[in-house]
């Protein structure tokens, strides 16, 4: 087996474009079909992949941890502090969530992230990415003009909070706390989480209700 | 590398088309390219730097109009043929006309992933070395352009901002990529808008980035 060199992808990339089939569909499927011919693919192991992102991992998972954190005061410490440890408490580890670093959003502070360089995410948290997280548009301008950028998801910062971007250039992965909402004061830890939106965790909403924003808590979407 | 992926600060890509919620995958194959990458075998040198700097490698003008997943797709049939382990006949017709590679472990499992989905590798390492930023300092993101990987994106490099987090020794992403392996000090650095780019100046607002030391210098 040859160690492979990246830099060989400069004159790989435009042979495979113009080898392989057209349609991502087909590329993928023959790409699929080849590596269990060659004995180093279970098909039954990629259908069991889908199914935990498509079923068990989203963000229902990471909206769990923002109400623990919100209806026990010790754990939110814990989750500020060494944010791997504490989603662990919960039994919650997996991809992308060895080095989780949660930030809390205060009354003077909002906080937004993004992946200026790819598209870095929390996936053991949030699931996939949004469309949105992955193209251009967002990466671009989250750390240049993130008033903007918010207020394209209908949120007006007001000028005396602080906005903080966290551009995910390593491997540590952010995760936002969002504000509890007002008038959520007698509900259950379960009621309050499914009142956590994913883009409050990403940032891209500040405000939650009680209410609304609601999410359907069948799948993990 | 100066590439196209390094998109922080650039104007003109437009407004964000926002959403609330989105299905996991658009399409069937997002999916399985996704559980593809997740569980075939995979050579001992493999690491997602490596991924990473192979797809930013991608044609500039496909690597802004292709899908995402589609973009997995080329940069796991880059790296499986220039391992050797596929070639371009057999990537094009689905079928396999060799021999297969020896070395690798055998695939991975359906029951194996119930185990491996809980995985978290951390990417801290031990380190004896010195530590050359304390809290608070400012330190000067390098003015570099190498040809090979880089997290230091073009936006802050030149300019200054301050040290507000250590996290210990973090495998250094820009040599990784390239067969090497070291542990460096990785920091996070805020920097004000304002100081990077012009419109912003007198903004509240702030940047942070984790860097390594190598991408940084003192400042005053």
């Amino acid at each position: 087996m040859t160690e492979y060199d990246a830099k060989q992808a400069a004159h790989l990339h435009p042979i495979i474009h113009s080898h392989v089939p057209s349609e991502p569909a087909l590329r993928v499927k023959a790409l699929e079909t080849l590596l269990v011919e060659k004995g180093m693919l279970d098909s039954a192991a990629v259908d069991a992949w889908v199914e935990v992102y498509s079923e068990e991992i989203g963000p229902r998972t990471g909206a769990g941890v923002v109400a623990r954190a919100w209806c026990d005061d010790a754990f939110r410490q814990r989750l500020l502090a060494d944010g791997a440890s504490a989603v662990a408490e919960l039994g919650i580890t997996g991809w992308a969530l060895g080095n989780l670093k949660v930030v809390e959003n205060t009354a003077t502070v909002h906080n937004l992230v993004v992946c200026t360089l790819c598209s870095c995410y929390p996936h053991g948290l949030l699931g996939i990415q949004p469309s949105w997280y992955k193209l251009e548009a967002y990466r671009s301008r989250a750390v240049r003009d993130p008033r903007g950028i918010l207020a394209e998801f209908h949120e007006t910062i007001p000028d005396n909070v602080r906005i903080d971007v966290w551009d995910s250039t390593a491997e540590l992965r952010y995760l936002v706390l969002p504000q509890k909402p007002e008038g959520s004061e007698t509900m259950s830890e379960e009621s309050l989480a499914a009142l956590v939106t994913r883009n409050s965790m990403i940032g891209t909403q500040r405000h939650l209700s009680v209410g609304i924003g609601e999410v359907s808590r069948g799948r993990n979407s | 590398m100066d590439g196209i992926h390094d998109v922080g600060g650039k104007l003109g890509f437009g407004s964000v088309k926002t959403t609330d919620e989105d299905p996991p995958f658009a399409s069937p194959w997002d999916g399985r390219m996704l559980g593809v990458a997740r569980a075939m075998s995979r050579p001992s040198d493999w690491n997602s730097d490596k991924f990473r700097h192979t797809r930013e490698l991608e044609d500039p003008v496909l690597h802004l109009t292709r899908p995402y997943f589609d973009q997995w797709y080329k940069a796991y049939a880059c790296m499986l043929v220039g391992s050797d382990l596929v070639t371009l006949d057999e990537l094009a017709s689905g079928k396999s006309s060799g021999a297969s590679p020896i070395g690798l472990k055998p695939p991975m499992s359906a029951e194996a992933v119930s185990k491996i989905k809980h995985l978290s590798p951390s990417f801290e390492r031990p380190y004896e070395g010195k530590i050359r930023f304390n809290m608070g300092d400012r330190a000067r993101a390098r003015m570099i352009s190498p040809t090979g990987h880089c997290r230091l994106p073009a936006y802050v490099r030149g300019h200054v901002g301050k040290i507000t987090a250590y996290h210990g020794a973090h495998v250094l992403a820009d040599v990784s990529a390239h067969n090497h392996t070291c542990a460096e000090p990785l920091y996070t650095v805020c920097f004000k808008l304002g100081d990077l780019f012009p419109e912003r100046e007198g903004s509240v607002d702030q940047v942070h980035l984790d860097l390594w030391e190598s991408h940084l210098d003192a400042a005053e």
